[in-house]
């Protein structure tokens, strides 16, 4: 501590330790805030899925594209996720998912809508929506599959600290794939 | 002329203080940080800002180094006292 530079040395290197304190007890606090506030009000409702037949990827075997079926969602959101954002959200990642769990027993989840939302104001959403992604099944065809849940999942991104994942709604009761549109 | 002014320099760049100046300012590094870091805390959630709370803690830390770096004179208020030199022995 004699000459500037052993004070610079001895300062600096408190000075870090006392910062790196300072950004652990900001991700704890909160990580403790998460798991302990009320969980944020929303809903959704689907108002209608239709199935259309179209053309999935390329099979280069039969040098055509594949048959393939597309579902489309339309549906409600109700969300206040105003909670949510609190002195360390940086931003929120919201996502609609499609979750049924075919009869080979695996469970699928797709993503057919999303949105970030970066300031709190934004984070009161009441609005009909479609799908912004392909909704499709990996055999090509929905008659096999069950009902789905469609479920408003979100993504909390911290200044500092570890992400934050939680589920926002959900729908009451599984909702059933249509027969498919015959396109004439 | 030309060396004393290079050994003022010098003296100035090091900055050398005394052992109780060093003292305190170990003492107000480690209470001043540690103050900093909890006040910083503490008014960031009231004001539910991060911005806030790094803020605070940044201006702290620069007024730290400018109180606590150069060679203020009330960090050489003490002396180191030399006992008084003995007489050189005549050579037996």
């Amino acid at each position: 501590m004699h000459t500037i530079f052993s004070r610079v040395n001895n300062v600096s290197a408190f000075l870090s330790s006392c910062l790196m304190s300072l950004v652990l007890a900001v991700a704890i606090a909160s990580a403790l805030y998460h798991t302990y506030q009320t969980p944020p009000a929303a809903g959704v409702v689907v108002n209608s899925i239709k199935v259309l037949p179209g053309k999935g990827r390329y099979l280069r075997k039969y040098r055509s594209r594949q048959q393939q079926e597309f579902a489309f969602v339309n549906f409600n959101l109700t969300a206040d996720l105003s909670p949510l954002f609190h002195w360390n959200t940086k931003q929120l990642f919201l996502y609609v998912s499609a979750e049924y769990t075919d009869q080979q027993g695996t469970a699928n989840e797709v993503v057919i809508w999303d949105r970030i939302v970066r300031r709190k104001e934004d984070a009161n959403i009441s609005s009909t929506f479609k799908n912004k992604y392909h909704l499709k099944d990996m055999s090509t065809t929905f008659r096999n599959a069950p009902p789905a849940h469609y479920t408003l999942k979100y993504n909390l991104m911290p200044y500092v600290g570890l992400l934050a994942w939680g589920e926002a709604a959900r729908t009451s009761e599984p909702i059933p794939f249509p027969e498919p549109h015959q396109l004439a | 002329m030309s060396a004393s002014f290079k050994d003022n320099l010098l003296d100035l760049l090091e900055g050398k203080i005394d052992f109780e100046g060093q003292r305190q300012v170990e003492n107000i590094a480690k209470f001043a940080l540690i103050a900093a870091a909890v006040f910083s805390f503490i008014v960031g959630v009231l004001f539910q800002s991060l911005s806030v709370t790094f803020g605070i803690f940044g201006v702290a830390a620069f007024v730290l180094l400018l109180v606590v770096l150069p060679p203020w004179p009330m960090y050489n208020r003490h002396p180191v006292t030399w006992l008084p030199a003995k007489e050189s022995q005549p050579p037996s």
